[in-house]
C-alpha cells in the first residue's frame, strides 16, 4: 500500500486564487485515496523508502478530514505489519532495513486504527518488543537517540522514540531524564534548538525538541518568551511561515511552528486568518491535496502539515489535532489520557 | 514526495508513458538485482558498483546505503590480492586497500553531494566512512581525511552558506581534528580558525544567520582558549558590536537583529548568556552600554522610521534597561508608548504578541 508516490500531476494553473478560499474535503479525500493505484508512475517507485510515512500521513489527513475509513483498516494495519522485523523495528516497507522513523509512523498508524490489539495477535508480546527496539536506540551517555544500529543521531528521533513510547505507555523503558538534559543541550541563545548540541535553530527542530518537553511534562525548562517572538517571527507577510530567518514560506511549516506555538501557548502571536488563508491557497483544488506554495506540485506530506496547521487554527471542516503527537485529538485523549 | 519548489505541470498529455515504463522496468530491476546480491551476502566491489548506480538514480534509498557499509565492512577485512600490493605503498597493504576503498569512495560521492546537499542519508554516510578511517587506519591518516572533508565543506557552503546539513557537517569535521590532534599528544584548537571563517561568512553575507549563529556558540570557546583577561573580554564584546551595527546598515536585517538581542543579552542581568563574553559588569557599565546601544538604534530611526524592528529592539532593550536602572529618566513610559504604537502600526500580523507586551511592560 502506498500513499507517498506521485505529486498531483494534472493540476492546470492556478486560476486567479479568490478572496474566499474554500476547504476542499471532497477533492482531498479523492487525492489521497488515488495515491495507491499510480503504479505506473516512475515516481511511485522511486518513493517505496516512504511508503509508511506516506500511509501516517494519508492516514492522518483523512480522519483530520473527517474521512477516517476512507482507507480499508485490515489492508492497512496488514501493511503495517509487513513492515515490521524479528527485533521489532518497523522498516519503510518490506525488505527495507528497520528505523525509528518507519517505527515512528507505524506506532501512529496501529495507534491511530486502535489496533495494538492486532499488533498483539499478529506478533506475541509485540508492544513490548517495538517499545524495546526503540529503547535499544537510546545513548545511555547522552540520553539522544540513534537512528538505527548505524549510529546517525539527531533530535528527531529522540522525539520519535519518546512520541512512539509514550503512546505505547512505555516510557519506563528509556531515561527520560537524560532525553529532557540532552533537550537543554540543544538550546541556543534565541530560545531554539537545532539537530544537535551547538546546532541553528530550526522549526522543524523545535517543534521535536518542544514535543520531547511536552510529553514529559517540562515545559517549564523552555524560554517561552524567547522561543514565541522566533516562532512569531517566522511569519512572513503573505501570511506564510518560514522555517529559519531569511529562508522562503511553506506550508510545512505552519505545522512545524504553529504546533510549537500551540505547545507553548503563543498561537495568538501570528495572524491565524493569514496562515489560514495562506495554507488554502496551496490546495490544487481541481484535483485535490496541498502544495508547498502557491501553484507547486502537491504531495500527501504538504497535505497532511497543511490540514494539521488549519485544525491548529480551528479551521471549519477539520478535526482537532493534537499540537505534539500530529494525530487527532480524541485519539490521543483515548490512548495517552487528556 | 515531499517536493518543495516544483511548479504543477498542466495535464498528463505530456507524459511519455512507454518511455516511463521503461525508466520503471530498468530502475526496478536494478533494485531486485541489488537486493538479490545483498540477500546472497555477495559483498563484492561488483555488487559495490551496483549500489553506487542505484543510489545516483534515488540517494533517499537508505536501505542501499547500509547495503554498502556492509559490503565495505566485509572488503575492509579481506587479503588484498597481490596486484594491488606491487605499488610502492607506505602502509601494510592490508590498511593500505582499506584507505583505497575509503577514499574511492569519499571522492565517488562528491558528485552525489552537490546534486543532492539536503540528503540526510548522503551527510551520514560520510559520516561513517570517516570514522571507520579513524577506527582502522593509523590516525595521521584519517587526520587527512578529514582536513578534506574541510575543504570540501567549504565548498559546500560556498555553494549554499545556510545549508545546515554543511553547518552541522562542519562543527563535525572540527571536533574530529580537535579530537585526533589531542590522540597524537599535541591538541590543537581549530576554534580561532572557525572564528575566522564565520568573519568570512559574514563579509559575505550580513544576513547569513547560520554564521552568526556559529559565532555565538564560538565566542565563549574562543575567550577561555585566549584565557581572555577582563580587558580584553570588553574588547571582544566591543569589537562585536562594532561589526553588528555594519550588518545594521541595513535595518531590515533580521538576522543582524537576533545576533544584536544575544550580545544585548550577554550584558543584561540574569540572562541565560550573561557571563558569555564579560564577566565583571557593574550596573553602572550596563547602564552605559544600554544607553550607547539604544541611541544608536534610535538614530537608524532618521535612516528608516518605517522599520519595526528598530522599535521592537528599543522596546525590548528598554524593558532590561528598567530592569538595571529603574529610577532613571532616560527611558520613559511614554517613549515606549510611542514605540509599541508604531510597532503595531507597522506590523499587524503578530498583534497577539504586542498585545502580551504591552501588559507585560505594564504600558
Ligand atoms: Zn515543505
Amino acid at each position: 500500500m502506498s500513499l507517498v508516490a506521485g505529486p498531483g500531476r494534472g493540476g492546470h494553473h492556478q486560476p486567479a486564487l479568490p478572496d474566499e478560499l474554500e476547504l476542499c474535503v471532497e477533492k482531498h479525500v479523492a487525492y489521497i485515496k488515488s495515491l495507491d493505484t499510480r503504479k505506473d508512475e516512475y515516481e511511485y517507485w522511486l518513493t517505496e523508502h516512504l511508503r509508511l510515512n506516506g500511509l501516517y500521513w494519508g492516514l492522518t489527513a483523512l480522519h483530520l478530514l473527517g474521512h477516517p475509513d476512507a482507507l480499508p483498516r485490515s489492508e492497512v494495519i496488514d501493511f503495517v505489519m509487513s513492515c515490521m522485523h524479528d527485533n521489532g523495528g518497523f522498516s519503510a516497507a518490506p525488505g527495507h532495513d528497520p528505523h525509528m522513523l518507519y517505527t515512528c509512523s507505524a506506532v501512529q498508524i496501529l495507534a491511530t486504527l486502535d489496533a495494538f490489539g492486532d499488533l498483539e495477535a499478529h506478533v506475541n508480546g509485540g508492544k513490548e518488543k517495538v517499545a524495546r527496539y526503540i529503547a535499544n536506540l537510546q545513548d545511555r551517555d547522552t540520553g539522544t537517540f540513534n537512528g538505527d544500529g548505524w549510529g546517525e543521531k539527531d533530535t528527531r528521533f529522540l522525539f520519535n522514540a519518546l512520541l512512539a513510547l509514550s503512546l505505547l505507555g512505555m516510557m519506563h523503558l528509556v531515561d527520560v531524564q537524560k532525553g529532557v538534559e540532552y533537550v537543554q543541550s540543544c538550546a541556543n541563545f534565541d530560545g531554539g534548538y537545532g539537530t544537535g548540541p551547538g546546532a541553528e535553530s530550526h522549526a522543524g527542530q523545535i517543534y521535536t525538541c518542544v514535543g520531547v518537553l511536552s510529553i514529559t511534562k517540562r515545559l517549564d525548562l523552555v524560554d517561552k518568551e524567547k522561543l514565541g517572538a522566533w516562532l512569531s517571527d517566522r511569519q512572513l507577510p503573505n501570511g506564510g511561515l518560514n522555517g529559519r530567518p531569511e529562508k522562503k514560506e511553506d506550508v510545512c511549516y505552519s505545522w512545524w511552528v504553529g504546533s510549537s506555538l500551540a505547545m507553548i501557548d503563543r498561537l495568538h502571536w501570528i495572524d491565524q486568518e493569514k496562515l489560514s488563508k495562506f495554507i488554502l491557497q496551496c490546495q490544487d483544488s481541481e484535483l485535490g491535496g496541498f502544495a508547498d506554495r502557491p501553484g507547486d506540485m502537491v504531495d500527501v506530506f504538504h497535505t497532511v502539515f497543511g490540514l494539521a496547521g488549519l485544525s491548529l487554527m480551528k479551521h471549519p471542516g477539520v478535526r482537532e489535532v493534537d499540537p505534539i503527537y500530529c494525530m487527532p485529538k480524541d485519539i490521543i485523549n483515548r490512548v495517552v489520557g487528556g | 514526495m515531499a517536493s518543495h519548489g516544483v511548479p504543477r505541470v498542466a495535464g498528463s498529455g505530456s507524459r511519455d508513458t512507454a518511455k516511463e515504463q521503461k525508466k520503471i522496468q530498468e530502475y526496478q530491476s536494478l533494485v531486485e538485482l541489488v537486493n538479490a546480491k545483498i540477500s546472497e551476502r555477495e559483498y563484492t566491489i561488483e555488487v559495490l558498483a551496483l549500489t553506487t548506480k542505484l543510489l545516483s538514480k534515488n540517494p533517499e534509498y537508505y536501505t542501499i546505503w547500509n547495503h554498502r557499509r556492509l559490503i565495505l565492512q566485509h572488503q575492509f577485512t579481506e587479503e588484498p590480492s597481490t596486484s594491488e600490493t606491487t605499488e610502492d605503498n607506505q602502509l601494510p597493504p592490508k590498511q593500505q586497500r582499506i584507505l583505497d576503498l575509503i577514499s574511492d569512495d569519499l571522492r565517488l560521492l562528491v558528485g552525489l553531494l552537490i546534486e543532492f546537499p539536503k540528503c540526510y542519508w548522503i551527510w551520514n554516510y560520510r559520516r561513517w566512512l570517516l570514522e571507520e578511517a579513524e577506527q582502522r587506519l593509523p590516525t595521521a591518516v584519517a587526520v587527512s581525511f578529514w582536513q578534506k572533508e574541510l575543504g570540501l565543506v567549504s565548498k559546500m557552503l560556498a555553494r549554499d552558506e545556510r545549508n545546515f546539513h554543511g553547518w552541522s557537517y562542519r562543527r563535525t569535521v572540527v571536533a574530529s581534528l580537535e579530537r585526533l590532534s589531542e590522540k597524537s599528544g599535541a591538541r590543537v584548537s581549530m576554534v580561532e580558525d572557525e572564528f575566522a571563517y564565520t568573519t568570512k561568512m559574514i563579509y559575505s553575507g550580513l544576513k547569513n544567520f547560520s554564521a552568526w549563529h556559529n559565532r555565538s556558540k564560538l565566542i565563549p570557546r574562543l575567550l577561555d582558549e585566549r584565557k581572555a583577561d577582563n580587558v580584553a573580554r570588553r574588547k571582544m564584546l566591543d569589537e562585536e558590536l562594532e561589526l553588528i551595527q555594519t550588518a545594521l546598515t541595513d535595518p531590515f536585517n533580521q538576522s543582524a537583529w537576533d545576533y544584536h538581542a544575544f550580545l544585548m543579552g550577554t550584558i543584561s542581568p540574569n540572562s541565560s548568556v550573561e557571563t558569555v563574553i564579560v564577566r565583571d559588569f557593574t550596573n553602572h557599565d550596563r547602564v552605559i552600554y544600554f544607553e550607547r546601544e539604544m541611541d544608536r538604534i534610535k538614530e537608524m530611526l532618521q535612516v528608516d522610521e518605517d522599520c519595526k524592528f528598530i522599535y521592537l529592539a528599543l522596546l525590548q532593550y528598554a524593558a532590561t534597561y528598567l530592569d538595571i536602572e529603574g529610577g532613571n529618566k532616560y527611558v520613559t513610559t511614554r517613549e515606549m508608548r510611542d514605540w509599541l504604537a508604531k510597532l503595531r502600526e507597522l506590523d499587524t500580523l503578530r498583534r497577539g504578541r504586542w498585545d502580551d507586551l504591552e501588559s507585560k511592560l505594564h504600558l
